[in-house]
């Protein structure tokens, strides 16, 4: 995996929250939002059980790249915000 | 169905089984291999936001409204991407403030306010106690599903309660025991309950696989899958397709949104979620692994909701009225009632581990913020030890808080109230929000504008949340929904100033944030924050920075000790946990236990102390408990006078103290008058530090005393005693004496006494002397005095007064230096004109006199002299002749060479024989000349012009050198005599000698034959004379020059030692 430094971790946390939020409401669902069945399951149904594990793998990697190492010194990630 | 008795033992089991965690997971602790120190365990542990209202819930509400109960997951999964930011600054700031319940962080923050932490106590109680009566209905309930029908089946062996004791009351007090048991051990709360989380992580763990199995169960067991219930359902009730899309009629767009945004909220902020999120994690690297593995359990515990209620639907022929239940209904009516008694063990873990939490979170609550408050106000408990009470009260508050909940069921039942309360609670919940997040991220928030953006957030709440359920409920008239209150159409309470349209829960999330934020907002920007709460910021919000240790600016009259402080921390958290914490505190310290502790550090100490308490009881009883202390005890913390500004006082100390010193040395440079540059030096001074009264005083060596030379501000009554001996019995002239500061900082505390009745009359609180030194000698004292504040006296400023002492030293040397180089110009000015006036005693130039060639010179070695000469023509055909010596070469000298002089020109024409001339003199001049210690050497000379006699008398001069042209050689004139001024009535020989033309007669003064060359050889009479006989051919003036030509060759300097005087007269004819 590439070596992010923290600058770019920081705002890469920050934009996929904001595409959590986008992702998971109005009017981004509506693309979902039919009657429409993916191997008999609901495309609404689909999306969500297939979209939510994908963010929960974001997250996991995120976290990996999360570094304590000299927490003392470390910035509040949202200071320079 | 399943006897009673079963379903009443294995629950009784389960009970058991949860206390042996817990009671295991407490014993890994006390030998320090802590079970809950896992980043899995503390992502079960956050699992206590499912609650039996989301187990059994979710799928009623999938059943119901469709898919509006994902939005309660997704919301915790969005915002795990915030932890890192948000959640870790949480538990670093309570790790570092010890704060131990949400009340606490929020009163902590706006100051330690007692009346938010209240605030906010309250509004949790009213928010999160219908919850708890929620979860037990949900026990109950359950219990009655699977045990009691048929009721008469196999009763004998249950145990057999009176009617009174049901289910909710048995199963709230075994879940308030077991909190008792496990959160309120002891009082420290930060201590962290272990027990308690691993029960609750292992409650986490069995509902999510009883969830699971019955999801598997329905999707594969009774349907093929998935795909077949989709199927099947959407064939059997196509009219219900809209529980599988959003913006339906149930669940338009905006319902989504509020949920989505609620649930982060209420995960956040719901007491109990703060509680094992914030307070329970034991490192902050467990976020990390907690910020994926938590929302996998979100998802995994979600998985199977649909599939339970499509299959629910499918299976009670689309009666949705009990669809909360269907998990449990499902297997029953599958005839599995072992799962189903599993899952109601699951349905019971959610909501055991729930009520745990919340009561042990609200019990710290009630204790903290108010209980403790009112107890510090009764002056009777303050002597108690009240450890033990304090820990029985908490315990008491677990209970209450537990029953009150079973209570609340008991009498709303069924109620509307009841079913929607959880999305109530979470919008209470919400209502900390913006107090939490501004509190940690916006500087400019203050406690006004939190407390009041709570509190109108909270009765927006009440009025659009509670009121309408209470209506549904009917205990208040379904007029006020329809009408509004008093039929105000603009006041009803779903449809607020007119917003219609939206679902309840938006419209009471709109309104209620809408005041809330704001009034947190306006008000924020409108007050400005208390120093408290400035501390507190900085606490707070710049928690990851690195900070520079703040400078205390208070201090203490009157410190406790040490041990004070225990005693203080035993009577609220009893004596082990006190003295644990002291000897913990003590152990990186360099304090004995008994010993006094340094001002500094008892500030430290105190901090402390406050932060142990704060632990147990709340950061704002804590800070009540020790000031009260404190003031009952009569010390104070009073201001150390701000000296450089309000500015940090590391960073820019160097600047304040350069631009007083500067100003100083200016002062120093710039003024020629010392008196003018202290009272500079001292008016600056008393001008930049508020001083009252400033003084220097100089040693006065005569009198021993140390005399007050300049003062600003001093009292004309203690003007008159302001001088202080050279003695260790007053501070002025110890500090003088040993040359080392003496700092006062609170007179309460001094020893020396010898002057307290001036101190006391002046009012002064504080003082300081520091000693003025010239090159590290002391010279005197300078000191400062304040009559208004005490603890002055910084290191900081110290080192600054030492550099003032400093430079009024340099001030004093070069006013002294000054001054020696103006008396030196004077006097030397005063030398000069005596030295012409001396020179103008001597013979301008030798008369010219047929017969004879006559010539003179005197060298003073310094400015003036004692030589003297004199060539004195008189009217009767003689001239006289006067060489002398006064000893000495200064101005005394001069004088009696001046009175000399007049007093041989006032008898000269007396005609008075030599020897009654000089002994005129001598006996003129004896006192004079006895009394200056001085004498004088002198030969005198008659010559008589026709005859070419001369005459002579000596009193003690040396020889004159008569060179006889016949003989070529020197002769010695000398007569008896003594020198002048030593003893009276001397007889003074005379004699006579006949100069034969040619002949040469020098006189002179010792300075010429005592020139010493650099080897230390006298010029000598020897030289002189044989000069004489060399140069005999020369005129008078040029034998003088030759022969001081020789002598300066011979001493090889141009100027002389001693005075030197030559006089020869040669016989011409």
């Amino acid at each position: 995996m590439k070596r992010i430094n923290k600058e770019q971790l920081r705002d890469a946390w920050i934009l996929f929250f904001i595409l959590g939020i986008i992702m998971l409401n109005y009017p981004f669902l509506e693309i979902f939002n039919k009657t429409v069945q993916v191997m008999g399951i609901p495309l609404l149904v689909a999306y969500f059980f297939i979209g939510w594990p994908i963010s929960i793998l974001v997250i996991f990697f995120f976290s990996r790249s999360l570094t304590t190492k000299g927490d003392k010194k470390e910035k509040d990630p949202l200071e320079s915000l | 169905m399943i006897p009673t008795g079963i379903v009443t033992t294995i629950t009784f089991l389960y009970f058991v089984l949860l206390f042996s965690v817990a009671y295991y997971a407490d014993q890994r602790r006390k030998s320090d291999r802590s079970l809950i120190s896992n980043p899995n365990i503390y992502a079960l542990s956050l699992a206590v936001y499912c609650s039996s209202w989301t187990f059994y819930g979710s799928v009623g509400r999938a059943a119901t409204s469709g898919l509006d109960f994902i939005a309660i997951y997704v919301g915790p999964t969005l915002i795990a991407f915030a932890w890192w930011f948000l959640l870790r600054k949480m538990v670093r700031i309570s790790k570092e403030q010890n704060i131990v319940t949400i009340a606490d962080f929020i009163s902590s923050r706006y100051g330690k306010s007692v009346f938010l932490g209240a605030v906010v106590t309250i509004f949790a109680i009213i928010g999160i106690t219908p919850y708890i009566a929620l979860q037990l209905k949900a026990i109950a309930h359950t219990y009655n599903l699977i045990a009691l029908s048929p009721p008469s089946a196999v009763d004998d062996y249950a145990l057999q309660f009176p009617t009174f004791i049901d289910t909710a009351l048995f199963a709230a007090i075994i879940l308030g025991v077991f909190g008792v048991l496990f959160g309120a051990r002891n009082l420290d709360a930060t201590d962290r309950h272990e027990g308690l989380v691993a029960a609750v992580a292992f409650e986490s763990l069995v509902k999510l696989v009883a969830f699971l199995s019955v999801g598997i169960f329905v999707t594969y067991g009774i349907f093929d899958g998935f795909g077949d219930i989709f199927s099947r359902f959407l064939e059997r009730f196509p009219e219900r397709a809209d529980l599988l899309l959003l913006n339906t009629e149930k669940v338009p767009y905006s319902t989504w949104f509020t949920l989505t945004f609620v649930s982060m909220m209420a995960f956040m902020f719901l007491p109990r979620q703060f509680h094992i999120m914030v307070i329970e994690n034991s490192q902050e690297d467990h976020i990390k692994s907690a910020m994926w593995q938590f929302p996998t359990y979100l998802f995994l515990i979600n998985l199977f909701v649909i599939p339970i209620a499509l299959g629910g639907l499918l299976l009670f022929g689309g009666d949705n009225s009990a669809a909360d239940y269907f998990v449990i209904s499902i297997p029953l009516q599958a005839n599995h009632p072992w799962l189903a008694l599993f899952v109601f063990i699951g349905g019971f873990s959610a909501a055991a581990g729930m009520v745990m939490i919340s009561s042990v979170s609200l019990a710290t609550m009630i204790l903290n913020h108010l209980v403790m408050p009112i107890i510090l106000r009764i002056p009777s408990l303050a002597s108690k030890n009240l450890s033990r009470t304090l820990i029985n009260i908490k315990r008491s508050a677990i209970m209450a808080v537990v029953l009150i909940g079973y209570i609340y069921y008991k009498i709303i039942g069924d109620s509307y109230a009841l079913v929607n309360i959880g999305l109530i609670s979470f919008i209470a919940a919400t209502q900390f929000a913006p107090a939490m997040i501004g509190g940690i991220y916006w500087r400019q928030s203050t406690r006004f504008g939190a407390s009041t953006g709570m509190i109108a957030g909270f009765t927006v709440w009440f009025y659009t949340l509670l009121i309408p359920a209470f209506c549904r409920s009917n205990w208040l008239p379904n007029d006020i929904i329809d009408h509004g209150l008093f039929g105000i159409t603009l006041l009803k309470p779903l449809e607020l100033f007119g917003l219609s349209g939206f679902d309840m829960w938006t419209h009471s999330l709109f309104w209620t944030l809408f005041f809330n934020l704001g009034c947190y907002l306006t008000i924020s920007l409108l007050s400005t924050p208390s120093a408290t709460e400035r501390e507190q910021v900085h606490k707070f919000v710049d928690v990851f920075s690195t900070r520079v240790p703040q400078i205390e600016r208070k201090r203490f009259n009157k410190a406790p000790s040490l041990l004070e402080f225990v005693e203080l921390m035993t009577k609220f958290i009893g004596e082990k946990q006190a003295h644990a914490a002291i000897s913990e505190y003590l152990g990186d310290r360099d304090i004995d236990e008994k010993g006094s502790v340094s001002e500094n550090e008892l500030l430290t100490l105190k901090s402390f102390a406050e932060r142990t308490l704060a632990g147990s009881v709340g950061a704002a009883p804590a800070r009540i408990i020790i000031d009260n202390y404190l003031v009952t005890r009569g010390s104070t913390m009073e201001d150390v006078f701000d000296i450089f500004g309000s500015v940090t006082l590391s960073r820019t100390s160097s600047r304040e103290q350069l631009s007083v010193l500067y100003e100083s040395a200016r002062a120093v440079s710039g003024g020629d008058n010392l008196n003018e540059i202290l009272d500079n030096i001292l008016h600056i001074l008393r001008q930049q530090f508020k001083f009252d009264l400033c003084t220097i005083r100089l040693l006065d060596e005569e009198r021993s005393l140390l005399t007050v030379i300049a003062q600003d501000g001093m009292s004309t009554a203690h003007f008159d005693n302001a001088d202080r001996d050279l003695t260790m019995n007053n501070y002025v002239g110890a500090t003088f004496l040993t040359n080392k500061e003496t700092v006062i900082n609170d007179v309460e505390l001094m020893k020396r006494s010898q002057f307290i009745g001036i101190i006391q009359r002046e009012g002064i609180k504080s003082f300081a002397h520091m000693p003025i030194t010239i090159e590290g000698q002391p010279i005197g004292v300078l000191s400062v005095f304040s009559k208004s504040v005490k603890g002055i006296f910084t290191p900081e400023f110290i080192e600054l007064f030492h550099s003032l002492a400093v430079q009024i030293g340099i001030a004093k040397r070069n006013a002294d230096q000054t001054e020696h180089l103006i008396a030196a110009r004077e006097q030397r000015k005063e030398l000069q004109i005596a030295k012409t006036i001396q020179l103008g005693l001597l013979p301008l130039k030798a008369p010219d006199i047929a017969g004879i060639d006559l010539a003179g010179i005197c060298v003073p070695a310094r400015q003036v002299g004692g030589d003297y000469y004199d060539i004195l023509p008189t009217d009767r055909d003689t001239i006289d002749l006067v060489i002398a010596d006064v000893s000495g070469h200064n101005v005394g000298a001069a004088l009696i060479m001046a009175e000399t002089r007049t007093f041989i020109h006032s008898k000269i024409n007396e005609n008075y024989p030599l020897s009654v001339m000089l002994n005129q003199l001598n006996e003129f001049f004896h006192d004079d000349l006895s009394r200056a210690e001085l004498f004088v050497t002198m030969f005198y000379l008659r010559y008589t012009l026709g005859r070419r006699t001369l005459t002579y008398t000596n009193a003690g001069h040396n020889k004159p050198l008569l060179w006889r042209k016949a003989t070529e050689e020197c002769e010695y004139l000398d007569t008896e005599g003594m020198i002048l001024g030593i003893k009276r009535n001397v007889i003074f020989e005379e004699h006579q000698t006949v100069m034969q033309p040619g002949d040469i007669l020098l006189l002179y003064t010792d300075g010429i034959v005592e020139a010493e060359n650099s080897q230390g050889d006298f010029f000598g009479i020897e030289r002189l004379s044989a000069l004489l006989n060399e140069h005999h051919t020369l005129q008078a003036q040029q034998m003088i020059d030759t022969i001081m030509q020789q002598v300066r060759l011979f001493t090889g300097l141009h100027s002389f030692v001693d005075d030197i005087s030559l006089l020869i007269m040669k016989v011409t004819d």
